[in-house]
């Protein structure tokens, strides 16, 4: 397919790709610009796009505010936690969904697949009832808890074993291997590449919520993810109007998934392609 | 095998979606135990279509959650089209590139980027104002007007998910076989015509894939609501899910809040069905 059959001429076609890719990233090059600028810099009318002596701080500032150190190991915590619970239980029900035959598979996997499709907030009354009933409210274990079953996670697990041969499996069954053994030794390693997109996925999606976090953890800061300390950081910013001391907080937040998502973005796309065709 | 997965899911969402339901029909307080919810029957659906302040502000919050979702979809679905096909081509450099800086953009927090918007915004000291007085082009009040915050706020969601769907475009684009393009050129198609005659139709299931997710995660906008907004000015951008949240658990009153979830729900499943209608007649034509 070329761009001719599109209509665009060769500079023009340039000219959008630049133009969109600055549009792009612009606030997120706006948001790093900010947090290196001096209070006065960023309050100033019409404001200053490049920060004359670029310096940390705004990122000092956040420290002050908030226990960034700590809720940036809170949020590693939680979305590391749910990430390993996922793939496993992912694994586990993709494996059977994908290599065994029982009464009633196609219905519960697509009961499964259709909570994929539920927006969380109404679950949220009563979840947030149960979690507090068990005893979970205020703690990180409740922010994790519920997440460990993952539609998408056994969706995408069950698409690719499915692509494994039979075979690899009987062989290790014939060798006298448990199914847990033959799951983790013999199908988890043919399909790494799966594996790694959903580790990714499911990282930066627990890095980033919100909703959930905020209601179960019921105001108690200390275990709050880096998200939500965010939050905290704009209120007491109201009335100082520093618009640098919230940029440096974001830009702590956007960091990790950032970086993550530039380095493995193959993983990311590949599987996105693989799964938004096939779904 | 199936033990964790199915016991996880059945504990935490569909239990709880069934209880959304039968809470949907009780009066009960979300600082008390299930067992104290008693039940009203209808009463609670009642209200919310009633002129009172109940009814007003839950479907304020309905319509402007469609507004929202509507605008979004329509704008987001066209131009992830058109950046797909820009991400395809072969002639000029920078596609993948492209693609790289757009989905990069759907990685990042919601919190992080509405902040960062917010800024953005800033009527005196924000640079979208700035730019648009060098075109000579007055400052607007974006956030702070009840005009304008709900369609500032669908800016915002479109500049964070539009990578996400050009790549379920692109994903559709390789799917097609040349072949067909080089049948519709032999048959004296121009650009445009094989554009409508080929690439189109055969985006058909992925664009039908990404309406769906694009409504489900429209619907679900929160975190520029409940952080910049709170659902202002004059109730402009209070939308359902900040909404049924701020009912449901911050003034603990689940049982209406629950009704409102039910709403969004059924709400949900009619617009889904109507997509794929509408999709179905577009197949047979």
């Amino acid at each position: 397919m070329t761009a001719r059959r599109f209509g665009f001429g060769r500079p023009l076609l340039a000219l959008v790709i630049i133009g969109v890719a600055v549009i792009a990233a612009f606030p997120l090059v706006w948001m790093v610009l900010s947090s290196l600028k001096t209070p006065q810099e960023s309050m100033q009318v019409p404001p200053v796009w490049l920060p004359r002596s670029p310096n940390f701080e705004a990122y000092r500032e956040v420290s002050d505010v908030i226990d960034a150190g700590r809720s940036m190991l809170n949020s590693a915590i939680i979305a590391t936690s749910a990430t390993l619970g996922i793939l496993i239980t992912s694994l586990m029900a993709g494996y059977a969904f994908a290599k065994y035959s029982f009464k009633g598979r196609d219905t519960l996997f697509a009961i499964m697949i259709a909570t994929m499709f539920l927006p969380p907030i109404v679950t949220l009354i009563p979840l947030y009832r149960i979690v507090s009933e068990m005893g979970l409210a205020g703690t990180l274990f409740g922010v994790i808890l519920p997440q460990l079953g993952n539609a998408f996670g056994i969706f995408l697990m069950r698409q690719f074993i499915a692509g494994v041969p039979n075979d690899l499996i009987d062989a290790a069954r014939v060798d006298g291997a448990s199914e847990l053994r033959v799951l983790f030794t013999v199908v988890a390693p043919a399909i790494v590449p799966a594996i790694a997109a959903l580790a990714l996925f499911a990282f930066t999606f627990h890095w980033n919520t919100y909703l959930w976090p905020l209601t179960v953890l019921q105001g108690n800061t200390d275990n709050y993810p880096i998200v939500l300390s965010l939050g905290r950081l704009l209120s007491y910013n109201r009335g100082a109007m520093n618009a640098g001391f919230v940029m440096a907080g974001a830009t702590l937040a956007v960091l990790p998934p950032l970086v993550l998502f530039v380095f493995l973005q193959k993983f990311f796309v590949d599987s996105m392609v693989s799964t938004g065709v096939k779904g | 095998m199936l033990g964790p997965a199915t016991a996880l899911i059945g504990f935490f969402i569909l239990v709880p979606m069934v209880l959304t339901i039968w809470l949907s029909f009780h009066e009960w307080s979300s600082q008390t135990g299930f067992s104290a919810a008693r039940f009203v029957g209808l009463r609670n659906f009642e209200d919310l279509f009633a002129p009172i302040s109940v009814g007003r502000d839950f479907r304020r919050a309905f319509v402007n959650t469609a507004v929202y979702t509507g605008i979004s979809v329509v704008v987001m679905l066209p131009l992830s089209v058109l950046l797909g096909l820009v991400v395809h081509q072969r002639e000029v450099r920078g596609g993948q590139f492209l693609r790289t800086v757009l989905f990069a953009t759907y990685m990042v927090p919601m919190i992080a980027v509405a902040l960062v918007w917010s800024k953005l915004y800033s009527p005196s000291e924000g640079p979208i104002n700035q730019i648009l007085g060098w075109v000579g082009i007055g400052p607007q009040p974006w956030l702070s007007s009840p005009q304008t915050a709900l369609y500032a706020l669908i800016v915002l969601n479109i500049w964070q998910q539009i990578g996400y769907f050009t790549v379920l475009a692109v994903a559709g684009l390789t799917q097609i076989p040349s072949s067909l393009y080089e049948a519709a050129r032999i048959d004296g198609a121009n650009r445009v015509q094989s554009f409508f005659g080929v690439t189109l139709p055969l985006l058909r299931r992925t664009l039908l894939f990404s309406t769906v997710v694009a409504v489900i995660n429209a619907v679900q906008v929160f975190e520029p609501v409940v952080l910049i907004t709170q659902g202002g000015p004059a109730g402009s951008t209070n939308v359902l899910t900040y909404h049924i949240r701020r009912v449901g658990i911050e003034r603990a009153q689940g049982g209406m809040g629950s009704a409102m979830a039910v709403a969004l729900m059924l709400a949900l499943i009619v617009a889904v069905v109507a997509i794929f209608a509408f999709n179905r007649k577009g197949e047979e034509q």
